[in-house]
Parts: C-alpha cells; sequence; structure tokens
C-alpha cells in the first residue's frame, strides 16, 4: 500500500515519468507479444519454419496477405458522378447470355446476296454534308450497314457533332427499311486528333504527332464499334464525299482482305478554267529498294512518310497507275494503303491487325496497318481505276 | 499540497495555448489530407485561372489551351438519341478506368478463352461467385474453340445457374460466348504444350483466339478488361479491387503452383512475366524476323529477371515492379490499352508473341505494364509426361508393397505353424551342453594344412609348427621368426586364435 502510494506520488511529481512510463510499458508489450517477425535474430528460425508450413496448410493461406500485410478493406460505397449521364444498365439486359458462332461469319464476294454486315466507320473532324449525302445513296441494303463515327474532343468536334446529330436523327426516325442498322457514335477522351488547321497539318515534321493520334482514334472507333456480325469494314474518310453507289458491292465483288480503292480530288483549274481531277492520297503504294534502303538506315523511331520531297522514296504510287484505257476493275498488289476508302475483311482486324500509334518498321497509322496485316500472312491490294472523290480545299 | 501540486500539472498540460496550438495543428493536417485525396480535381481550380491567364496573354498557344480548358470545366456537347432507335453515343472519356472502379460502377469486360476446359469450369464458376467486385459491372464473355470435350455445356449449365440466383446482385452482366475453331495442330496435355518446338507457332495461333474474343467482345462502355485464364486454383475474392486500386494500364500479378510433396511442395508457375534484359536483346538480334523467344527453355537462355523469381513470402503485397512481357494468366488492363490498338501479336513483335509481345506492344504505345512481385495467385498442377511417369511407377510401387506385407505376413503364419522355433530353448540348452568342454587345452590345437604344393609341404609344417610355438611363446618373437623365414614374413603377424596375452 505504501509503496504504490509513493508510486503515484512519484508519478505525479515527476512530468517526464508520468508521460514516459505508459509509452514505454506499450512499447514493451507491443515488442514482446505482436512484434515477432520483425527479423530479430531469436525469432528467425521460428519464422523460416512457418512460412512454408502455413503455405501448405490449407488452400486459404495461400493468399498474399500475412498478419503483417491484411487483407486491405476496401469500401462499396457507391460514389454517383454528377458529370456521368449515360446510363449503361439500360442497354445490358438482366442475365442475358448470348452465343455467336463466329464459325459461320463469313466475308464473300457475294456480299449483299449472303447478307453480310458491313461497318463503316470515319473519323469525323468536320461534318460535311456531301459526305453525309453519298452514304445515304448507297445502294447497299442499309439493314446491313453500320456506322461508326468518332469525333474529337474540341469545339469543331462540337460542332462536327451537332450536324450529324440532325442527320442522323432524320434518316434514323425515317421509315424503318431507310434506316441503318446501328450507329455508334464516340467522343475521343482526352487527345484531339485534328488539333491542326488545314495548312499546318501537312508539314512534315508534323506528321508523326498527328498520325499518331489519328491512329489512336481509328483503332478506339474500330475496336469499340466491331461486333461478332461485322463481316467487313469499310474505312471511309469524312472528305470523300463522291463515290459510285455500288460500292460496297463493287469492292466486296473482289475478294481482297484489304482492298484500297484511288482516292481523286476535284478541283477548278485556273488555267485551264474547267474542273479537272487530280491525285490525292499518296498512302496507296508499293515498296521499293530505295525505301527499304531508307528505312535500314533510320533510327527506330524515324518513320517514312509519302508525298514529300524531303524523302524521296521512288515507290510506284498507285495514284499515278489511273489510266482510264484499263478496266475498272484491274488490281495492283499494293503494300501500304492509306484510309481514304479502304475496305477491309473484319477477321484482318480481328487477327489484330491495328492502326499502329508508333513507328512500325518505320511506318505508322493506315501505312502500319498495312504491314501489320503483311505480317500476319494478308495480302493487301489496290484499285487504281476505280476513282473516288476527296472534297475540294476551300481554304488553300 | 498534493491538490496544488496536481492542479499545476493540469494547468501546465491543458493550458488554453498549448490546446489552441494542438488543434490548429490537427486541423491543418487533416484539411491537407482531405484536399490531397481529391488532388485531381483541386488541382485543376487552381491552376484554372493560369491556364485562363495564359490563353489571354498567349494567342500562339491557344488552340491547345482551349481544348484542354473546354475538357475541364465546360461539358462538352452531348447529343440526344434517346428517342432514335439503333444510335449509340458514348463519351469514352466516362470509361478511361478508376482505380476505385467498383464505387464508380465501372465496367469490366471479363474474357475467358476456353478450350478443352470442361473440368476446370466448376471451380472457376465458384471462384467467380465469390468475387466480391459487384458481380452486375462485370461482363463476362468466353471464346470457345476447338474443343473436344462438352466445354460449351458444361459452360452453359453454370452460366444459367449464375444467372438464375436468387440474390440479384449475385448475377453478372452481359454475358456473350463465342465460338471459333482456328485449328488446333498441337495436342493440349502438358507436355505437348509446353515442349520447346511448340511454343512458336502455339503462342501465334494462341493470340490469334485472344484476339479475336477480345475485339469482338469489348464495347465502348467497359473501363477496365480483365483476362483470366480457368485453370486457377487459388485467388483472393478481391482479385479486381486488389489489382485495380494500383491504377495501372495493365497489371498481373505473380502465378505460382503447389506441388505434389515428392517434387518439392510449390514452384513458380508463369515465367512469361519478365523485365527485358541485354541478353535478351541480344539474343532477339540474333533472331530471324518470325522467330519467337519464349521464356523457361535453356534453348533461349535471355538472363531476364522474372516476376516469380522475385517472390518473398513475407513481402508486401503492395509492392510494383515494371515488366517488358507478361504472362495471361491474370490480367487487368484498362479498356483504352485495348481500345486504342494494343493486342496479342499473333506475329513476331520484337522476337515475342501472344501476351510477351503483348506486354511489350503496350510499352511501345507508352502504357505502364506492371507486375506484384509478392501477390500470389496459384495456378493449378498439371502433371508432365514425366510426372505422369513417376506417379505411374509410384502408384506401382504402393501397390507392389503392399502385395509384398501381405506375403510376408502369410509366410509368417506358414513358418509358425510348419516350423517349431527352438532358439530360446537352445540358448538356455547351450549353456549347459557346453559348460563341461574347455577350449583353452594345447591338446586341442586343430592344424589345417591350406597348401596346394606337395613339395613344400614338410618345409611349410615346419613353419607352421613354428609359428604355433611363436604364438604360444608370446608375440615378442614374431620379429625374430620373420627375420628366420624372410619367405614367410606374414605368418608371424597374424594373431593366433588362442592369443592371450593375459598368460604370458
Amino acid at each position: 500500500m505504501k509503496a504504490s502510494a509513493r508510486l503515484s506520488y512519484k508519478l505525479r511529481k515527476n512530468l517526464v515519468l508520468a508521460i514516459l512510463l505508459p509509452f514505454t510499458i506499450i512499447i514493451t508489450i507491443y515488442l514482446t507479444f505482436f512484434h515477432n517477425r520483425g527479423g530479430s535474430s531469436s525469432f528467425t528460425l521460428n519464422i523460416t519454419k512457418n512460412r512454408w508450413t502455413r503455405e501448405t496448410q490449407a488452400s486459404s493461406s495461400y493468399l498474399p496477405f500475412t498478419s503483417k500485410f491484411r487483407i486491405p478493406k476496401y469500401s462499396y460505397k457507391k460514389v454517383q458522378n454528377w458529370m456521368f449521364n449515360e446510363h449503361i444498365d439500360e442497354i445490358i439486359s438482366e442475365g442475358h447470355i448470348a452465343e455467336f458462332d463466329l464459325n459461320k461469319l463469313h466475308s464473300t464476294k457475294d456480299a449483299s446476296i449472303n447478307k453480310e454486315k458491313v461497318l463503316i466507320l470515319t473519323p469525323l473532324q468536320k461534318f460535311h454534308q456531301e459526305y453525309w449525302e453519298n452514304i445515304l445513296q448507297l445502294s447497299y441494303p442499309r439493314e446491313l450497314i453500320e456506322l461508326g463515327f468518332i469525333v474529337p474532343r474540341t469545339q469543331t468536334g462540337d460542332l462536327a457533332l451537332q450536324s450529324l446529330e440532325k442527320a442522323v436523327e432524320k434518316t434514323q426516325t425515317d421509315k424503318k427499311n431507310q434506316r441503318f442498322a446501328k450507329v455508334t457514335i464516340l467522343r475521343q477522351d482526352s487527345e484531339s486528333f485534328n488539333k491542326l488547321a488545314e495548312k499546318e497539318r501537312h508539314a512534315l515534321n508534323v506528321q508523326k504527332e498527328r498520325r499518331s493520334s489519328m491512329a489512336l482514334a481509328r483503332n478506339e472507333l474500330l475496336f469499340s464499334t466491331i461486333g461478332p456480325h461485322t463481316s467487313w469494314v469499310l474505312w471511309l474518310d469524312a472528305d470523300i464525299v463522291e463515290t459510285p453507289s455500288t460500292l460496297i458491292q463493287d469492292m466486296t465483288a473482289h475478294d481482297k482482305s484489304v482492298l484500297a480503292a484511288n482516292v481523286f480530288q476535284r478541283y477548278y483549274d485556273d488555267e485551264k478554267k474547267a474542273s479537272a481531277t487530280r491525285p490525292y492520297d499518296f498512302n496507296n503504294w508499293q515498296e521499293s529498294e530505295i525505301g527499304l534502303e531508307l528505312a535500314s538506315k533510320m533510327n527506330d523511331d524515324e518513320i517514312i512518310v509519302e508525298g514529300y520531297s524531303e524523302i524521296a522514296t521512288y515507290r510506284p504510287l498507285m495514284a499515278y497507275f489511273h489510266d482510264t484505257t484499263k478496266p475498272v476493275s484491274e488490281e495492283m498488289i499494293l503494300d501500304g494503303v492509306g484510309g481514304g476508302c479502304t475496305l477491309v475483311k473484319a477477321e484482318v482486324h480481328r487477327d489484330g491487325a491495328m492502326f499502329p500509334s508508333f513507328p512500325f518498321y518505320h511506318l505508322i497509322e493506315t501505312e502500319g496497318f498495312a504491314k501489320m496485316a503483311k505480317r500476319l500472312g494478308y495480302e493487301i491490294f489496290g484499285l487504281p481505276n476505280y476513282l473516288v472523290y476527296h472534297i475540294e480545299e476551300t481554304n488553300i | 499540497m498534493e491538490h496544488i501540486k496536481r492542479f499545476k500539472l493540469k494547468h501546465t498540460l491543458i493550458s488554453p495555448t498549448t490546446i489552441s496550438i494542438a488543434g490548429t495543428l490537427l486541423t491543418l493536417y487533416f484539411l491537407s489530407k482531405f484536399l490531397f485525396s481529391i488532388s485531381p480535381s483541386i488541382a485543376n481550380i487552381i491552376t484554372f485561372p493560369i491556364t485562363l491567364i495564359s490563353i489571354i496573354f498567349s494567342p500562339s498557344s491557344s488552340t491547345i489551351s482551349e481544348s484542354s480548358s473546354t475538357s475541364i470545366f465546360l461539358n462538352p456537347y452531348v447529343p440526344n438519341f434517346r428517342n432514335n432507335p439503333g444510335v449509340e453515343f458514348y463519351d469514352l472519356a466516362n470509361y478511361q478506368g478508376n482505380k476505385d472502379g467498383w464505387q464508380k460502377n465501372d465496367r469490366i469486360l471479363f474474357c475467358v478463352p476456353l478450350r478443352d476446359a470442361a473440368e476446370h469450369l466448376p471451380m472457376f464458376f465458384d471462384h467467380l461467385n465469390k468475387m466480391s467486385y459487384p458481380h452486375n459491372s462485370i461482363d463476362l464473355s468466353f471464346l470457345v474453340s476447338d474443343s473436344s470435350d462438352d466445354t460449351m455445356g458444361v459452360l452453359l449449365s453454370n452460366l444459367q445457374n449464375a444467372q438464375s440466383q436468387q440474390d440479384k446482385s449475385k448475377r453478372f452482366g452481359n454475358i456473350e460466348i463465342f465460338e471459333k475453331d482456328f485449328g488446333q495442330v498441337i495436342g493440349q496435355s502438358f507436355s505437348d504444350r509446353h515442349g520447346f518446338a511448340a511454343q512458336g507457332p502455339r503462342r501465334k495461333l494462341m493470340a490469334r483466339a485472344r484476339n479475336w474474343l477480345g475485339s469482338v467482345a469489348i464495347k465502348p462502355y467497359h473501363s477496365w478488361v480483365y483476362w483470366r485464364d480457368v485453370d486457377v486454383e487459388t485467388i483472393p475474392r478481391t482479385i479486381m479491387e486488389d489489382l485495380m486500386h494500383h491504377d495501372k494500364d495493365v497489371i498481373v500479378p505473380n502465378v505460382w503452383r503447389p506441388l505434389p510433396d515428392w517434387l518439392g511442395n510449390i514452384q513458380p508457375y508463369d515465367l512469361n512475366s519478365w523485365k527485358e534484359s541485354e541478353g535478351g536483346l541480344q539474343l532477339a538480334d540474333t533472331l530471324g524476323e518470325d522467330d519467337v523467344i519464349v521464356e523457361g527453355y535453356p534453348e533461349y537462355a535471355t538472363w531476364r529477371s522474372h516476376l516469380a523469381y522475385m517472390r518473398d513470402p513475407n513481402g508486401n503485397p503492395e509492392d510494383e515492379m515494371e515488366l517488358d512481357g507478361i504472362g495471361g494468366v491474370s490480367i487487368l488492363a484498362k479498356a483504352k490499352v485495348f481500345r486504342t490498338g494494343s493486342h496479342f501479336p499473333a506475329f513476331s513483335f520484337e522476337k515475342h508473341a501472344e501476351t510477351e509481345a503483348f506486354g511489350k506492344l503496350s510499352r511501345k504505345m507508352n502504357y505502364n505494364v506492371i507486375g506484384l512481385p509478392h501477390y500470389v495467385i496459384w495456378h493449378i498442377y498439371e502433371p508432365s509426361k514425366e510426372d505422369l511417369k513417376h506417379m505411374a511407377w509410384m502408384a506401382e510401387e504402393e501397390k507392389r508393397k503392399l502385395e509384398e506385407e501381405k506375403l510376408e505376413e502369410f509366410y509368417d503364419k506358414i513358418w509358425e505353424i510348419g516350423f517349431d522355433d527352438v532358439r530360446e530353448d537352445w540358448e538356455t540348452e547351450r549353456d549347459s551342453i557346453l559348460k563341461n568342454i574347455d577350449f583353452k587345452g594345447s591338446e586341442n590345437d586343430i592344424f589345417v594344412d591350406w597348401s596346394d604344393d606337395p613339395e613344400n609341404e614338410n618345409n611349410d609344417k615346419a613353419n607352421k609348427a613354428n609359428s604355433n610355438q611363436n604364438a604360444k611363446n608370446g608375440q615378442g618373437n614374431g620379429e625374430g621368426a620373420s627375420g628366420d623365414n624372410p619367405g614367410q614374413a606374414q605368418y608371424p603377424k597374424e594373431v593366433p586364435l588362442e592369443f592371450d596375452p593375459d598368460k604370458n
């Protein structure tokens, strides 16, 4: 009794002791009872013995959490995002199980007879009414056509989206047989693919960056929209404004894995005072010795782009093989393609051929895609005499 | 006196100034912690005036800043297609993948490639049902290819069970099953699949299968994609949350497998997760364009550091390690990785194919690829051909031992019946029989003639007698005897049977 009284008195008298004593007691208790896996030498034997037995005891002890590193506690309280204005739950039916036999999916030369679905994909930087009218005049059955668009996250993208909304709304609320099977419109997340104005955008030094972000947009569009029914994918640029109305039938009839049409441009020739046509897309080409030699000398992160005098590859360009005297259905083998108007069998994309956003064999975007398709064992063809037309650029 | 002291103590400890100082410090601490926890939005708000000023004063950079500022503050234009059938609009910015996706309704696409997997499916669905991630936000998609067993039937019955559960929150989201045969050249037994020569073509074929599944299954509204093999034996319920909260573009756990005792308990399984090494790059340079490096085979020594070997059973499961190639047992990736074009190359990409090349490709596209060395999931143990042989031998051996034991028992019985065991009697009788015999008498010397040579017979006899004599006289004379007969020096060195040093 006396001793305890003395102790309490001492405690009260000595401030330092009053604070330190409980602390030291707690620490010693912790060290002796709870801290026995910290690796102090007297316990090491115990640990090495335990760690294997613990793992072999029960299946639950295989889990990566130990008494030192416990299972993290997660909160499952829902966080509402007020910016989030899309309701996915409405699309997904409850308990839904769907089966698709992809063995029965084919891409044949009689696409329309076999009711093969075609997915038309367009990265939409600017909405041209002529483009939409051209799509509408295609004679391929609309219930077999799906459309996919990706819009950049900019103000010009907003404008394009508004025009597109009007156009789509008009068509899709029309008679049932006039509607497209499906229209998917995507808004790109962050990087916009048309930061640059028309003039700058063809400068050589910005090509890599521009085409890299373009490749990302194309991939996002492709892999979000390609579905289990898709047999063909038609890449059609937003500024292709004139094609034959039988475009899809004509191109599928060739039954090629990758097939590019020749993109020309109508313009007003000031000298002749008459409208004329000129080749536009130079990304459709055959590889040349010089091109390969150039590539072998380049750094890994450099790319070759066509149409610039700085990089003279002397590749045979499909644009210059146009010959009005030859049949329209003439084919030529290609090594690089553009994205202007290119028809691809869906299996090529499903096998993994995508648009590299990085230098792939010194090629990027659509040309890189052609190389990747070739690496996967597909052949690439072009139609030099089958013309589609790019819109006239008024701001040059 | 004591009373006053106590009061003083109280006074010094709980004075208004100390309390106020401590209070401000605490509030500051919690406030800063709170602010940092929601830092991205705070950072935006703080930096907004700066970007605004920069837009006003530098017209050259206006185009870029404009787009970034609109994305933060003004909601970009959202069209309304509610009344238009067959038209869908998605803002991909909403599906970038959050690190706390289970709270934000992030949808996961759960991809499972299947081939002859009927036997593993019940275990797989057991894991699936136990998963703690909100099931409604998980969309399952399966690819059944080249199966000779009833994979499809088992899969369907399991799925129907899962989707008809009473508790609706236990049901999964959208379920899609795809069938596609690629023509399997290589068998599916462990040794067939893991033989060296089979690796390249096999990996390319599997890559095609994965790409077909991934490309048709992914929808614009998926935020995450999870690839999982069915033959995982032990996996935490919280696997999704555990991987997701790291907020990485591509992340894989460590994969080990348990072994039977006779093979040594446990073993690293997935050697496809590694960090590139100089040796690996050098090896890649020597190979042809279509060659594929595969890990874990002595033919290709790459000296890479493998995720599997980095494991410490007591290590922190949160530890991360950068990787270049990854394995496909359990991959969690943000959907944007696949959406922007990364996939499982079915050709030789930088001398790799399938999941390893997926790692390399994702790195090339500037995504981070992370492995968790101390966070382990356990693959099932499938015996290889040698293991099977050994196991057959062990079974045989066990049988044989059992048989042997039975026989032994049987023989023991026979012996007991057929023969009288007199050994104990003999022990007791022997003493009484032998007690009268004196072994120590010298006349009992037994002489055995070992020689074959009749000429030396006499000589030998003399020698033997001599040596016997020597022995009787003691050891000390041995040397003298050898001096007399150098030819037979070994005899005296032999210790005679009746030698007794005490009697000397």
